[in-house]
């Protein structure tokens, strides 16, 4: 992507009178590690990155946005939020839409064709030195590490994000402004952790889901860095009554989890980011993806694909299976 | 205090013959996650730099039952806490945070469980010859083998560990395993310092805290709070994952006539934790409670205790889902002064 091009389109975005800020992606504090960031002035556009290193989903923002009560006589500030996506996240987007949840005009969409992000666990196991103004690139089908002036090729397959592995929209679905040329959806793998899951028994999946469970320690990072986990009050948080109790064991959060999915299941768009951030490495994508798996097998239905489409639970279609109802 | 030598291939009888339960970093999906008890299959200590879960929740149990009841009695019972741990392999870091909470659950009244588990603990540390990218502990008052709260420190010598004693409670302990070890000679303490001074050197990040202590409520209104909390989710890995965080949330659970009063970790990056009964919240955003994180550790710990509630481990900067990283918060809160 032509950096130039992105940081002189989002100083004119941002130029606009009707615009809050825009949130991009820029260099992190250490490390391959790269920051969100509210940008409101045309000088600091200047920040702005797009790299395989923008593995984070910023849609998540877009609902995060908190209202406190405002003093008397203050109205709220109702003006535009930009942000950038990559084809993963505009599902995000996408779905929000469709959801309601955001308004159109609200928004500002800079989308941005992504030839696939790295999973920065595989990046630093594999170069785990890291000198003053480390990048990475892409370079043709692959990634280029460019440390203390050496330039350093990366062969694709080594780090490159498990989403990316599945990925079967590099382009954004939704956007106003699209920064560069698209780019050509690649051969997906076979998602092997959820055929791999498939096929064990009913007692031996239990067996591997308490094992990830009761590791859980119930920061809540999965649901509040998920673009699609939104609602105002959430079942996790209600004491009145206790849908789930806040004691950390295995059945509570085995609870928690499940509601989770349930709730994600026909609009999760795998962008992979509750798996990113847990802390205790809980692969709950694999839950998320299996649900989506069914969902597209059963009713071949994709969330976050048609901003202007019906929600799954209210796409009725006469010959949709029913094979389930005892 | 005795400086004894162990040879690692020693090590499953080493393990075997002490009384207690022993736990060390538990290795799960490639990585040491946190302490759990030896299984017997372990031969030795896994790599790890530390383990992502600090092993605070040993002395201080994410959910710990503080007393049963039955709704239609009067009577209570509270847990019986009596099983005698033996922690091998404890970083300095998270030795020294257990120190610096224990101030806090002593103050005002004294906290049965929290200083019982304390209490049944014996904590072998283990140096660290490779800081992490994200450790800071030499600038917040700690180093790579600082023996506070530690009641043994090992250091990793490739092919054996070197034992020094640091409490009586390490004294009785080495004492169980007497035959297997032999005195350390002068070469190997000289050895020693050597790798400390390494691991020192290899420590790249750092915070400068003079004045930040007296300094935090003066920035009270600052704008680098609306900044540097931009991007926080209000998620509670930085507390979760922290050694010193010690906050926590008293809830029931019935089930039946049969109940339980719990305490279970909370964290001041959430939402509900200081919201009023009235739905008034004094920290409405993350804005003032990522302030009151920097607060608390830097500022009204060290006014209470004279100690600042942050050992440098740089668990919160590593496992931060957006990169809210507290050494540049701390150089940003330097700058404002």
């Amino acid at each position: 992507m032509d950096l130039e091009q992105l940081r002189k389109t989002a100083a004119e975005v941002v130029a606009k009178d009707d615009v809050k800020y825009l949130i991009g992606w820029k260099k992190g504090t250490y490390g391959y590690r790269v920051s969100p960031v509210f940008i409101e002035n045309e000088a600091d556009t200047e920040d702005l990155i797009f790299s395989p290193l923008c593995t984070a989903n910023l849609v998540t923002y877009l609902t995060l946005v908190e209202k406190p009560p405002l003093p008397r006589g203050q109205k709220p500030d109702t003006r535009k939020v930009a942000l950038m996506v990559k084809g993963c996240d505009s599902r995000a987007v996408a779905q929000i839409l469709v959801e309601k949840g955001i308004e159109r005009e609200q928004i500002i969409v800079i989308g941005c064709p992504c030839p696939g992000v790295i999973d920065v666990n595989l990046l630093v196991a594999k170069y785990p030195e890291v000198a003053e103004n480390t990048e990475l690139k892409w370079s043709g089908e692959d990634f280029v590490l460019i440390r203390g002036g050496e330039e350093i090729p990366v062969k694709r397959e080594e780090v490159l994000a498990e989403k990316c592995r599945l990925c079967r929209y590099p382009n954004p679905v939704v956007s106003d402004i699209m920064i560069g040329e698209p780019v050509k959806p690649w051969q997906t793998e076979e998602d092997t952790g959820v055929s791999e899951l498939e096929g064990k028994n009913v007692a031996e999946r239990w067996e591997y889901w308490e094992e990830q469970f009761a590791r859980c320690i119930r920061c809540y990072s999965c649901r509040n860095v998920c673009p699609l986990c939104y609602c105002e009050d959430c079942i996790l948080d209600r004491l009145n009554p206790t849908w789930i109790n806040r004691a950390v064991n295995f059945s509570e959060n085995t609870a928690f989890h499940i509601a989770r999915a349930f709730h994600l299941a026909g609009r999760c768009v795998e962008c992979g980011e509750c798996e990113r951030v847990c802390p205790v490495k809980i692969p709950l994508g694999r839950l998320n993806r299996k649900l989506a798996r069914e969902v597209r097998d059963n009713y071949g239905f994709e969330p976050g694909l048609d901003p202007d489409g019906k929600p799954f639970q209210a796409s009725y279609k006469p010959d949709d299976p029913e094979d389930f109802i005892l | 205090m005795s400086a004894m030598l162990l040879n690692k291939d020693k090590w499953p009888e080493f393990v075997g013959k002490l009384s207690g339960k022993v736990w060390v970093p538990k290795v799960e999906e490639g990585e040491a996650i946190r302490f759990g008890p030896l299984s017997g299959e372990e031969s030795k200590l896994p790599e790890y730099c530390n383990t992502r879960v600090p092993p605070k929740e040993i002395v201080f149990p994410e959910t710990e039952t503080l007393y049963c009841f039955q709704a239609d009695e009067h009577e209570m019972t509270a847990p019986e806490i009596d099983e005698r741990k033996i922690i091998i392999g404890i970083r300095p870091c998270d030795a020294r945070a257990m120190k610096i909470v224990e101030k806090l659950f002593r103050w005002d009244v004294d906290d049965p469980y929290y200083l019982k588990h304390r209490e049944l603990v014996t904590l072998v540390g283990l140096a660290c010859n490779a800081p992490g990218l994200n450790c800071f502990c030499t600038s917040v008052g700690g180093g790579p083998a600082s023996t506070e709260g530690l009641d043994i420190i090992m250091f990793d010598l490739e092919d054996r560990y070197l034992l020094e004693t640091i409490t009586e409670k390490g004294e009785a302990l080495l004492k169980e395993v007497e035959g297997l070890l032999e005195e350390a000679g002068q070469d190997v303490l000289a050895q020693k310092e050597k790798l400390i001074e390494a691991a020192e050197n290899k420590i790249s990040r750092s915070v400068d805290t003079e004045g930040i202590a007296e300094g935090l409520p003066g920035l009270w209104e600052d704008p680098l709070w609306k900044r540097v909390s931009a991007s926080c989710l209000g998620c509670g890995t930085c507390t979760y994952l922290c050694p010193t965080c010690h906050c926590f949330d008293i809830q029931d659970e019935t089930e039946g006539f049969e109940a339980r009063r719990y305490r279970t970790w909370d964290s001041c990056m959430f939402e509900e934790y200081t919201r009023h009964a009235s739905g008034h919240n004094p920290r409405p955003t993350r804005r003032e409670r990522t302030r009151n994180r920097i607060n608390h550790k830097y500022s009204y710990y060290v006014d209470k205790f004279d100690l600042i509630a942050c050992v440098g481990c740089g668990r919160c900067i590593n496992y931060c889902p957006v990169n809210i990283d507290i050494v540049e918060i701390l150089r940003q809160v330097k700058e404002a002064l």
